[in-house]
């Protein structure tokens, strides 16, 4: 897919989402630099999901305005689309289509020629996800791991220049986890750009150059490790020091007491 | 005891299968059997939903709660669907029984037999379902029993309906003579057993009576622990916690791999294709696509009896036609949206316009609407004895009003779909609905109208006449303009449905994200 002369891969601007009174996002803005592997963190309804799915058009922005490659989500819909793969925690896969089927049908969806060369594709992707054995079986009989494999896959089929992912290792074996993480390093050498949403701090650190972490709504911090450890005013921070420095609330400690002490 | 017992129900046996019983006993007997089956039916897709399903059965599994004490709450629950099935049977044997001037005993053997009807009915279901599981993974389990469920209570429906006098004359009270008389003939069956013993106690036997309300206790009793017994073995493979689906099913669901043809990629087909393989292997739509099938044939072929005494049978095809084309739409086409469910949010990420959406479901849609629409009007003209020419005009507005109704369905469900719907038939809202059938209604009636001027007018220029329309080129002109001006009425109506569909997906913000 060409991809048109503009810096930024993603960019978020001001993105706000209210829903009614309850601000879900409040000015949410940021920048994703091709072929770049950008951590998005942020605690349990902290506003990660919607940002992403305002990213993606899903949800439409109160305010704000999301791109990718330079063209507008919601004013230029279809070419945004054609450049962007999303992946939602829990993917959605149709459960009475086979794994191939649905394969064809993304690949379809997005127009890509049939033919050899897809067909070609789809193999050696089924053979990378370990999914070729079961092919032919209905998705519905999947694992939940099997289904976020081919959640995975039909991101794949189409190379999109863009993969925005919301915890793609979820319900993963270790070894897929791996092979996950490997491959997104793979994809943004060669130019994709990912924007990777986590809860798992490790996978956070050790693959995204910049992240940016999000509390009740607000980006809190964005920057490198470094520089978030400069925010942070802790040179020797692990990313879970400073995520939990970042984003307020009871330490753990606090609350295991707090617990233990109610069972006595 | 025992043996004069035996020797009774024998007896009862031999003069039932002789027909010789009186006109009462069959009648109650009847009943009971008709109260079975409605309950078996009624009660079955909840009896599915009580045992098997549900996220809480894994909690009362992992619980210190013993299987037996599971069954017991799962039946009571799974009863009162039964019960209330054998409620509205309750009330026919009490009307018999105030009929025959029965005892107060009749009445409290009436709530007893029926209560114990109720367990034997939820204990053959349970019976039936471990069956099932027995064949097939408990996901689909549940929907082969809700299948059967269906298909049966539309077979049972039907089958009142076509014993019922074919007439149009105003009837008060609900008839079930005729599918009693169909019951009566199969009352040896264990379902009639308390029928018979209802009898015995209008008779005033009570030999008979006691041993036919024994021999009832002594089945019920006998199936509940056989039930109980078949869903311990079965309550982890229902839920599908171990083994998973058996082997055999397995292999029956793989697909064969086809190589792609080369070619350029068409979303619309894709969605088309995918519609038409999931549709097929989607047993819980099929349970509730084929009963309304069956209704609708049912249906058309009872309006369409030369019985009825009808002269000309065309206009009466014109009826069923805008009839049948209504009922498909709102059927097939209507939902056709919100039955993507979650798979809307891969539509919504593809690089596709909502109106490339919107052809594909009228695409997937319109196909059999038309086929069936037009196969039901070559039934109907062939029974009719309609010619050549008339048919090929009814055919011709079976295509028309097939088409547009589908668009309208389709637009309707876009208008207001409920994507975390996992019934089709709950999910499109109530502005949906309302304009589907609205919608729908308008271009019926502004097709047959054009239809019926156009008819008039052919009439007139014949000079055949038509009524007290003189015969003149202005009155023909008139005419055809009114006939050109209510079609394009119509197609007007079906391009605002549309443009309004495309608007309200372009916008569409809902809830996508629980459905199944």
């Amino acid at each position: 897919m060409s991809v048109p002369p503009v810096a930024f891969a993603v960019e978020a601007r001001n993105l706000v989402k209210q829903y009614g009174v309850m601000p879900a996002v409040s000015g949410v803005s940021f920048q994703v630099e091709r072929g770049e592997i950008f951590g998005f963190l942020g605690a349990n309804g902290a506003g990660k999901t919607t940002t992403l799915r305002m990213l993606c058009g899903l949800v439409r922005p109160t305010a704000g305005s999301a791109l990718i490659d330079g063209f507008d989500v919601f004013l230029q819909p279809l070419q945004a689309k054609a450049r962007l793969g999303y992946l939602d925690e829990e993917p959605f896969v149709h459960p009475h289509l086979t794994g191939r089927e649905f394969l064809d049908y993304i690949a379809d969806l997005y127009r890509m020629p049939r033919g050899p060369a897809r067909q070609q594709r789809t193999e050696r992707l089924l053979g990378l996800f370990e999914l070729a054995g079961r092919d032919g079986e209905l998705i519905g009989a999947y694992s939940h791991g099997m289904k976020q494999k081919i959640g995975l896959a039909s991101l794949l089929i189409r190379e999109p220049s863009v993969l925005l992912l919301d915890e793609p290792t979820n319900g993963l074996d270790p070894r897929s986890a791996r092979l996950v993480k490997d491959l997104l390093e793979e994809l943004a050498a060669r130019g994709t750009t990912v924007l990777l949403s986590t809860h798992i701090l490790e996978v956070a650190q050790a693959l995204c150059r910049r992240i940016a972490i999000i509390d009740h709504g607000r980006l809190v911090a964005t920057g490198t490790m470094d520089e978030l450890r400069a925010q942070a005013g802790a040179a020797h921070a692990t990313l879970e020091d400073l995520f939990l420095s970042l984003t307020a609330g009871p330490e753990s400690t606090e609350l295991i007491e707090r617990l233990l002490s109610t069972r006595k | 005891m025992t043996r004069s017992a035996v020797a009774i129900i024998l007896r009862a046996e031999v003069r039932a299968w002789r027909n010789r019983i009186a006109g009462n006993a069959a009648r109650t007997a009847g009943i009971a059997v008709l109260g079975g089956l409605s309950a078996l039916v009624i009660g079955g897709s909840l009896f599915a939903l009580a045992f098997f399903a549900g996220r809480d059965l894994v909690q009362l599994i992992l619980a210190p709660v013993t299987a037996a004490e599971i069954f017991i709450a799962r039946s009571l629950f799974a009863m009162s669907a039964n019960t209330l099935a054998a409620a509205i049977f309750l009330t026919f044997v009490a009307g018999l029984g105030a009929g025959s001037g029965a005892s107060p005993l009749y009445y409290v053997t009436a709530l007893v037999l029926l209560a114990v009807l109720v367990l034997m009915v939820t204990a053959l279901q349970l019976i039936f379902m471990a069956g099932v599981l027995k064949l097939v993974p408990a996901r689909v389990a549940r929907d082969v029993a809700i299948a059967v469920a269906s298909v049966t209570g539309a077979g049972l429906y039907l089958l009142w309906n076509l014993t019922l006098r074919q007439s149009f004359a105003p009837r008060h009270t609900p008839d079930i003579s005729g599918v009693l008389m169909v019951f009566q003939r199969i009352e040896w069956v264990p379902s009639a057993w308390p029928g018979h013993a209802l009898s015995a106690v209008i008779d005033g036997s009570v030999a008979a009576a006691l041993a036919w309300t024994g021999v009832t206790l002594l089945l019920a009793g006998a199936m509940v622990v056989v039930a109980a017994a078949l869903y311990e073995r079965t309550l982890l493979a229902g839920l599908g916690l171990l083994g998973g689906p058996p082997a055999r099913w397995r292999r029956r669901t793989r697909v064969p791999v086809r190589a792609s043809r080369a070619g350029a990629a068409s979303p619309v087909l894709a969605i088309v294709r995918k519609d038409w393989i999931a549709y097929r292997r989607d047993i819980r739509r099929l349970s509730r696509f084929l009963p309304a099938v069956i209704f609708l044939v049912a249906y058309a072929f009872i309006l369409v009896r030369p019985t009825r005494g009808l002269t000309d049978l065309f206009w009466n095809d014109v009826f069923v036609v805008t009839f049948v084309s209504l009922f498909m739409a709102m059927m097939f086409a209507t939902p056709s949206i919100p039955g993507e469910r979650r798979g809307i949010q891969l539509l919504r990420l593809a690089p596709i316009s909502p109106w490339t959406l919107i052809r594909a479901k009228v695409l997937f849609t319109v196909a059999p609407a038309v086929a069936l629409t037009t196969l039901i009007t070559l039934a109907m003209s062939l029974v009719g004895g309609i010619g050549p020419l008339r048919t090929a005009e009814i055919v011709l507005l079976a295509i028309w009003l097939g088409v547009g109704c589908v668009c309208i369905g389709v637009s309707a469900g876009a208008i207001d779909p409920r994507f975390d719907s996992t019934d089709d038939r709950r999910s499109v809202g109530v502005v949906g609905t309302f304009a589907a059938m609205g919608g729908e209604l308008a271009f019926g009636l502004l097709s047959v109208g054009s239809f019926a001027v156009v008819f008039v007018a052919l009439q007139v220029a014949t000079g055949a006449g038509f009524a007290w329309l003189p015969e003149s080129p202005l009155i023909e002109g008139l005419l055809l303009f009114v006939a050109v001006a209510l079609a394009l009425g119509g197609v007007a109506l079906v391009g605002f449905m549309l443009w309004t569909a495309v608007s309200r997906l372009r916008s569409f913000e809902g809830s996508i994200t629980t459905a199944a």
